[in-house]
């Protein structure tokens, strides 16, 4: 039995069914991630010649917030998405530290056809697990 | 102007191969000699890599002083490093040296062959583009890093006809 005070093992999940739960009951929104593809390394891609190719990500279940528009008008977004499905694609690319990876390979955000660059991406932990990130993008 | 950047970064790009081969990045996916035009990559929020230089193309104007249309253009060569981990980061200042010889080095000498690369290839434009001596100014230090800016004025001839 548990000491008074301990973390039950796998409580963490528990929470983290939760916030998708929670995020479900929001209408189960999907939100589209672009990621570049690995370039080719060669002289055009250093050069800017060759645009890098790009797969789109889709993740649910996630909300989006429409933010206060930034100072010169454009429009700013906020994507929260289900750790669950971001770990899930982020095992298929074998990748662990997903801030960076979405920082160095995700193009941006699709939303309504327009691809907005990611801002800021934070992560909200729960008993030591990840449970929602949390990504502001601005068009 | 164009084929002033490219072939400008391409010549110090091919120095740094042959000075350090082993000063590679990856980046994109690919790895890639450790030099890279800010204006050519992806524009995404990550932060800069640490040891590797970065090109800022900055203002371009005519030479002072120049007969004809000789231009002039500033370019930015920032860098940085936070040495290793197993030597407690204590060893970044001997990296950041290390980053300055390998950059006075592949700065050196100061011209190349005036090319255009839009095509994919090099075509040679028939005339050379040069460069001052570099201005390495001071280290700035942000705790584990400690990087560099570093000036360099290219001089070319513009590719349009002026009046």
């Amino acid at each position: 039995m548990a000491d008074q005070g301990e973390i039950i093992p796998g409580s963490a999940y528990a929470v983290r069914r939760f916030t998708d739960a929670l995020l479900r009951s929001g209408g189960d929104t999907e939100v589209t991630i672009r990621l570049s593809n690995p370039s080719s390394g060669d002289s055009n891609s250093q050069l800017g010649l060759e645009p890098p190719t790009a797969s789109d990500m889709p993740l649910s279940p996630a909300l989006v917030k429409a933010l206060k528009p930034t100072a010169d008008g454009k429009r700013q977004i906020e994507a929260v998405i289900s750790a669950t499905a971001l770990i899930a694609v982020a095992k298929q690319y074998q990748v662990q530290d997903i801030v960076n990876w979405l920082r160095r390979e995700a193009q941006g955000v699709v939303y309504y056809d327009n691809l907005m660059r990611i801002d800021t991406i934070t992560v909200d932990k729960f008993l030591g697990t990840d449970c929602l990130y949390h990504i502001t993008a601005t068009e | 102007m164009q084929a002033t950047k490219d072939s400008f970064y391409v010549a110090l790009r091919d120095r740094l191969v042959a000075v350090d081969p082993s000063r590679t990045v990856t980046l994109d996916g690919a790895t890639r000699p450790a030099i890279a035009v800010i204006e050519n990559e992806p524009p995404t929020g990550a932060p800069l890599l640490c040891d590797t230089f970065y090109l800022h193309w900055g203002n371009a104007k005519l030479a002072p002083l120049s007969v004809g249309t000789l231009m002039a253009m500033d370019c930015t060569i920032s860098y940085c490093t936070k040495g290793s981990v197993q030597n407690a980061n204590l060893d970044r200042g001997r990296d950041l040296a290390s980053l300055d010889n390998d950059l006075l080095a592949i700065l050196s000498p100061p011209q190349t062959a005036k090319c255009d690369y839009s095509t994919g290839s090099p075509v040679s434009l028939g005339s050379t583009i040069f460069w001052t001596r570099p201005v390495l100014n001071a280290a700035k230090s942000t705790p584990p890093y400690v990087g560099r800016d570093v000036i360099v004025t290219v001089f070319f001839y513009p590719e349009v006809i002026q009046s």
